[in-house]
């Protein structure tokens, strides 16, 4: 019988061998993760779902870009609501939430797990808080859709994902003023290239000397990419799916022309971080340990990131 | 008129000394805001008593070795200062001597910024008197006491190099011998930010001094007559405006960040470096001066920070990688009417006046720069031997100063809340 130690140990011993490719790495998270559903339904001692349900993951796994050690980010919709199945998908959360972190992906900081009652909730439930948090607007609803729109079904009924997203990029639609609230939350962006065009690093502590991938260089592309999906109503949730969609558009050629290679460099470079031990050392590359041209590629990639990001803003943000 | 001109020449210099005296309450806001809430009291009050004793000292013996009757190396007479007379033209001695005691003092203070957050009490005790008589009294005679710089024509107006490279050499030995503080350096050699904990304080701070430098430069005309005061307070207030202006920049340029530290010590940068040349260069020329002082300050915080120095309140670059470059350019700025023409100096290389004056300044800057450091880090490894070490203990820095040398915090309500944070999760992992 499976738990979440023997599940832990497994991953242990077989993560190293999908170490060298982004797709087969995260394809192992997914397998992961779905053995800790198992065990999790098994140990809250009701061994059937009540009812239909989906168990999605958002932020990097969700756009299926986790690196070597990732926290957890997900959450549950399920098919209806009665006082039994709010039981069941309560306690089911807070057991994933649990077990996820048992086998080593750690509790998410900002509380994005299905553990939190914002994050699992009914289909009918859900449509009525994206909308809630469409007509709110608030910086951390905002905030809370955007997440919400990397979601990608682990398990489960797909089509709640997908209605639920529909939900959204339908709104847009009539109210461009959403994608300018959605611009807004993403607007600042850590500066990486100073004004002489040097790399701008780490100034002091440890990582003395690196940049920090997910911040100057990841987010940039990310979240631009994620802005133009949601204009243009694509459900892809990995940023290069989006792109490749996004360039099937032809006013988005020029723009997104370097944006498919230059996201998977990033991807590679982050690989390459392997001998991690914490989660935060993933996200820092030492510059000086680049080769000149690995440092000029980079550099390029950084600039394109930044290019990217304001163009998307210039062209998705309303000026009232 | 001739009365009226006396009254007003000694009416300008006591105000001078006024203002020169409130710049330590500058320094306490900017070494207080730029250290820890820990130390914070300390910080403040040590400010106040090092000024006592410094003042007694320099009373006793630091005026008389700087302009009592001697030989070119020290004086050697005026000690017990005491001279109640009336002037009858030019300055009352009373009035110079208020004027000079407060340079000592500020000199000693920037020596002290070298110590901050790991001294012990006792060290600031004997060293405040010990250079107090025996470093900044020396210097001092050897340029403005009529010494052997001074027979060589060296131009120092109001005292880069005496005031500003002599506190900056003795904190410089104290840096070396202290070390840096627990926590700021890795082990792999990277360094950590020990960020100072209310950056308003350290602004006014720098407001404070930047005004109380208007008497530090402005009085040392130590007349009013001709207005010249105006000219040296022009000067002064644009080298401090391009210092901050260019170090802000630098920073940005730099990090990607103008950074509000690094714009503050840009600023006095622009002061420090000013500070020797501001009776004797042009308006423009101040502003070149300033500007490459906010420009040095940026890269020499960096390079401190690298060789393993640690500065906290960034004196050794703001007092004396500036203090040199400022005492260095008026070998480049000096103009031939307020050098040459008054017999004092040469002008500087951009004015004709070759290499002559730059040699003269460099030879002051070396020759005053070695005499602090050697005798500070001699002065200062004997008191590292015999009271068993200049620096407080592990705990007690960890504690704090202000609760370790004088029993209570300068902030007790905030402190106390850090202690019960640390008391529980002491326990807590006790017991996990």
């Amino acid at each position: 019988m499976e738990t979440y130690e023997t599940i832990k140990k497994w991953k242990d011993a077989n993560i190293a061998s999908y170490l060298s490719n982004n797709i087969s790495l995260n394809e192992f998270h997914d397998q992961v993760m779905l053995k800790v559903l198992t065990v999790a339904i098994a140990n809250i001692n009701c061994p059937k779902p009540p009812c239909d349900f989906t168990w999605f993951i958002t932020g990097s796994g969700g756009r299926f870009e986790q690196g070597f050690i990732s926290d957890q980010d997900h959450g549950i919709v399920y098919e209806i609501s009665n006082e039994e199945n709010d039981h069941y998908f309560k306690r089911l959360g807070e057991e994933l939430a649990f077990g996820m972190d048992c086998v080593g992906y750690p509790y998410c900081n900002g509380n994005i797990m299905s553990s939190n009652p914002i994050w699992c909730k009914s289909l009918e439930q859900w449509n009525t808080q994206i909308v809630l948090w469409m007509e709110k607007e608030s910086w951390e609803s905002i905030r809370y859709l955007q997440i919400f729109y990397d979601a990608r079904v682990l398990f489960g009924n797909t089509n709640y994902i997908q209605q639920l997203k529909s939900i959204i990029i339908e709104y847009q639609l009539e109210h461009p003023s959403l994608l300018s609230r959605f611009v807004a939350n993403v607007k600042h962006i850590k500066p990486i290239i100073g004004p002489v065009g040097q790399i701008l690093v780490e100034q002091h502590g440890v990582y003395q000397g690196c940049i920090n991938l997910k911040y100057a260089a990841f987010l940039p592309y990310v979240n631009s990419i994620r802005l133009l999906s949601i204009k243009e109503g694509i459900y892809e949730t990995s940023t290069l799916e989006r792109i490749k969609q996004l360039r099937l558009i032809e006013r988005y050629k020029d723009l997104l022309r370097y944006s498919y290679e230059n996201f998977s460099t990033l991807i590679t470079y982050r690989m390459s971080l392997l001998d991690s031990i914490t989660y935060d050392d993933t996200h820092y590359l030492n510059i000086k340990k680049l080769s000149k041209e690995q440092r000029k590629q980079l550099k390029r990639i950084l600039k394109d990131g930044k290019k990217l990001h304001d163009s998307v803003v210039e062209l998705t943000f309303l000026k009232s | 008129m001739e009365a009226v001109q006396v009254l007003m020449d000694n009416l300008w210099v006591g105000i001078g000394a006024i203002l020169v005296f409130f710049m330590l309450g500058g320094f306490i806001l900017l070494e207080a805001g730029s250290t820890r809430m820990k130390n914070a009291g300390h910080i403040a009050g040590k400010t106040i008593f090092t000024a006592g004793i410094g003042t007694l000292v320099f009373w006793a013996v630091g005026y008389g070795f700087i302009y009592g009757d001697g030989n070119p190396i020290i004086g050697l007479s005026n000690f017990f200062y005491g001279d109640a007379s009336a002037p009858e033209d030019g300055l009352t001695t009373a009035v110079d001597f208020s004027f000079q005691v407060m340079f000592a003092l500020v000199s000693l203070t920037i020596a002290f910024g070298g110590f901050a957050e790991r001294a012990k009490l006792s060290v600031y005790v004997i060293f405040a008197i010990l250079f107090s008589a025996f470093i900044y009294p020396i210097v001092a005679h050897w340029i403005w006491g009529g010494g052997w710089l001074a027979e060589h024509g060296k131009q120092d107006f109001a005292g880069s190099t005496v005031v500003h490279l002599t506190g900056a050499m003795a904190a410089l030995a104290a840096t070396m011998i202290l070390k840096p503080r627990i926590g700021k350096y890795n082990k792999d050699g990277s360094s950590n930010v020990l960020a100072g904990h209310n950056q308003v304080y350290t602004t006014l701070g720098v407001l404070i001094l930047w005004v109380g430098w208007f008497g530090f430069n402005g009085a040392s005309t130590f007349g009013v007559a001709d207005g010249f005061f105006g000219y040296v307070i022009l000067n002064t207030q644009l080298a401090a405006g391009a210092g901050a202006v260019a170090a802000m920049f630098t920073a940005w340029a730099k990090t990607g960040k103008a950074d509000v530290p690094t714009t503050l010590n840009g600023a006095l940068a622009g002061l420090v470096a000013i500070t020797a040349s501001c009776g004797f260069v042009a308006p423009w020329a101040a502003v070149v001066i300033g500007l490459i002082g906010g420009i040095m300050v940026v890269f020499s915080m960096q390079l401190f920070e690298r060789l393993k120095i640690d500065d906290p309140i960034a004196a050794l670059s703001v007092h004396g990688t500036v203090g040199v470059w400022g005492t260095l350019s008026n070998g480049l700025f000096a103009l031939p009417a307020l050098s040459t023409d008054i017999d004092w100096g040469q002008a500087g290389l951009f004015y004709g006046g070759g290499w002559e004056q730059l040699g003269v300044q460099t030879l002051g800057v070396v020759a005053s720069g070695a005499y602090a450091f050697v005798i500070s880090f001699i002065i200062l490894k004997i008191l590292d031997k015999v009271m068993g070490g200049l620096r407080v203990s592990e705990e007690e820095e960890i504690m704090g100063l202000d609760m370790s040398e004088h029993g209570s915090y300068g902030y007790p309500e905030q402190m106390a809340l850090e202690e019960v944070k640390l008391t529980t999760a002491a326990t807590k992992e006790n017991f996990s």
